[in-house]
């Protein structure tokens, strides 16, 4: 598997970006290195994030998640390129009903 | 002919300098090597160390410590106790050697650095000293080490850490770098002899020996003591190069101070850190490793900030702060990602182990116990390979390591922070608001690309998480994994902090 994907090229092209993040999962102890794409939305965003640490070092809760980006919740049918997302910024994905 | 007394010779020997007729003294001594600032020329004639010796007393004193220490070395060989030490107390011996072997010769060219280019002729005649006593270090190091090699290839990585760049060891080779070579001789004595060798070295020699007696590891006790008796004489090059520092220039001095202890103190964090508190056997702790930090950094460091009128560093509150939390993440994260270092960390979480944590830190359960949890429920489980990573952590772009620093919100809760910076369209992420501070202040000689970095710009091939672990050195044979293969799992848990026994 590789963890880069497709590298990042101009962010106006039609196609999708891979785009990698330096994002957390709510309590977990390390931020991670997490390829998205520039077409995802921010539950796609969710969901690669927490592939890596629900169910290995955070327990699965029947909750929804949800993006933070720049301390702002962005909108969860937003995509990453409409966030603003751009290569190497933190993003924050948590359960909601804290 | 009879030897004159020492006293009778030694203070003018001490003062021979020469006057330089064909070059000049620029050239000689250059400022970006001497780093003399704002201390004028003429001031480090009065350089004077407290503790004073001659080349043969030198060789006297060494050479009763080469013949004991090798004399229990030797005995030791004979004896059966290498093959009983626990395995968890092993991966502090391969630790220390990985992290400290070529480090040390590191150091005998930073001794090297001040023996020709310090300003004062007593200066220069101690780090010769000094020089001679990191290569005895070395070869200590790599000759204890290369008795274990034929049984367990991971002792062999006390010769080749320096040489890969696996993540752990560009780590701390950053942080050598920042103390040994990147600065001039007078901020390398404030750094090295200073802050490192006369604080920090007694946590990882002094009570990491009084661990690994208790543990049985008389040969690794043996050695490490037996280095630490050179690093508290060399280490006195550092206060008489402060006291002319602080003198005329304290802003200066307050600076590299502040900035080699923080920096130190982030690499013992994952150094001795695991090993006081989840690698040693519960039954040898003495002391946690807080109070090995307690006891051996914060008094003597505060000790030595007064008697020289430096302030508390302004960073002191996230210091006092870290030592209830840096080590626990950096531990939990060597443990996920066990496969990328060259020791088998024991996860030290059985339950009288998660106890004894903490009773130690009260916040241990709260911020790591459930973590643990989910990670020993899995092993329960049979699904080990959920707890082994697809990923890699991201690393913070000064001290190296990955961002783990949790802190506590306005809102009560804990979560790690990530300190971002933009400079020139770039985004820099540290753990900690120093680590961006002392970056952005000497960005110019700390600008190291992190593991991540060089992975992200295409670096590492394959891009993946074995074109990784090729890259950083790590073959089959010396990958990590878990100490015990998991027995501990089967005491520990989510009621593990309830109860008090141990079955591992």
């Amino acid at each position: 598997m590789s963890l880069v994907g497709s590298p990042v090229s101009s962010p106006v092209s039609s196609e999708p970006q891979a785009i990698p993040i330096n994002a957390l999962f709510g309590s977990d102890f390390v931020t991670l290195l997490v390829v998205v794409l520039s077409t995802d939305t921010m539950a796609d965003v969710s969901r690669k994030v927490a592939a890596n640490v629900v169910g290995k070092r955070i327990a699965p809760r029947r909750a929804d998640m949800a993006v933070y980006y720049r301390d702002e919740l962005v909108p969860k049918d937003w995509t990453v390129a409409r966030a603003g997302i751009t290569p190497l910024q933190f993003v924050l994905v948590d359960y909601v009903d804290d | 002919m009879g030897l004159m007394k020492r006293e009778e010779w030694q203070e003018l020997a001490g003062d021979v300098e020469w006057t330089f007729r064909y070059v000049d003294d620029e050239a000689v001594f250059p400022e970006w090597q001497c780093g003399t600032g704002k201390v004028p020329r003429e001031v480090w004639a009065g350089w004077d160390e407290a503790y004073k010796m001659t080349y043969a007393e030198y060789v006297a004193t060494q050479s009763e410590k080469e013949a004991s220490a090798y004399s229990v070395k030797a005995a030791v060989q004979r004896s059966t106790i290498a093959d009983t030490l626990d395995e968890g107390w092993k991966s502090n011996a391969k630790l220390h050697y990985g992290a400290t072997a070529l480090a040390e010769y590191a150091a005998a060219l930073a001794e090297l650095r001040m023996a020709r280019f310090g300003l004062s002729p007593r200066w220069r005649n101690m780090a010769v000293l000094g020089c001679l006593d990191e290569i005895r270090h070395t070869q200590m190091s790599l000759y204890f080490a290369h008795e274990f090699v034929a049984k367990d290839a991971q002792f062999d990585w006390a010769q080749r850490a320096y040489h890969t760049n696996d993540w752990a060891i560009v780590a701390a080779r950053g942080l050598f770098d920042a103390l040994m070579f990147s600065p001039n001789v007078v901020d390398l004595a404030l750094g090295l002899p200073l802050t490192f060798e006369t604080g920090f070295t007694n946590l990882q020699f002094v009570a990491l020996s009084a661990d690994a007696l208790a543990a049985g590891d008389v040969n690794f006790a043996n050695l490490i003591s037996s280095i630490q008796t050179d690093e508290a004489r060399h280490a006195q090059q550092g206060g008489p190069t402060l006291e002319l520092l602080i003198k005329h220039d304290p802003i200066r001095a307050q600076w590299v101070v502040d900035k080699s202890f923080w920096l130190s103190s982030r690499l013992f964090a994952i150094l001795s850190g695991p090993s006081m508190d989840y690698y040693t056997p519960l039954a040898h702790r003495r002391y946690s490793y807080k109070e090995f930090m307690q006891e051996w950094i914060m008094t003597q460091y505060m000790r030595m900030l007064k008697e020289y009128g430096l302030k508390k560093p302004w960073y002191w509150d996230e210091f006092i702060e870290g030592l209830d939390v840096w080590h626990h993440a950096l531990h939990l994260g060597v443990w996920f990602w066990r496969p990328t270092v060259w020791w088998k960390p024991q996860a030290g979480v059985s339950r009288a182990e998660r106890v004894w944590l903490q009773s130690k830190y009260p916040t241990w359960e709260e911020l790591y116990g459930p973590i643990w949890d989910v990670i020993t429920d899995n092993l329960r489980r049979g699904k080990a390979e959920d707890t082994l990573p697809v990923t890699l952590p991201w690393l913070c772009n000064l001290c190296q390591l990955p961002i783990s620093t949790m802190s506590k919100s306005a809102n009560g809760k804990w979560s790690v922070k990530d300190f971002s910076l933009d400079h020139n369209d770039y985004t820099y992420h540290f753990c900690s608001r120093v680590c961006r501070q002392i970056w952005w202040e000497d960005r110019d000689s700390m600008h190291l690309k992190t593991v991540l970095e060089r992975f992200l710009s295409g670096e590492v091939q394959p891009a993946d998480l074995g074109g990784a672990l090729a890259w950083m050195g790590i073959t089959p044979d010396v990958a990590g994994e878990d100490a015990y293969a998991y027995r501990w799992a089967k005491s520990g848990g989510a009621a593990a902090a309830a109860e008090g026994r141990s079955t591992r």
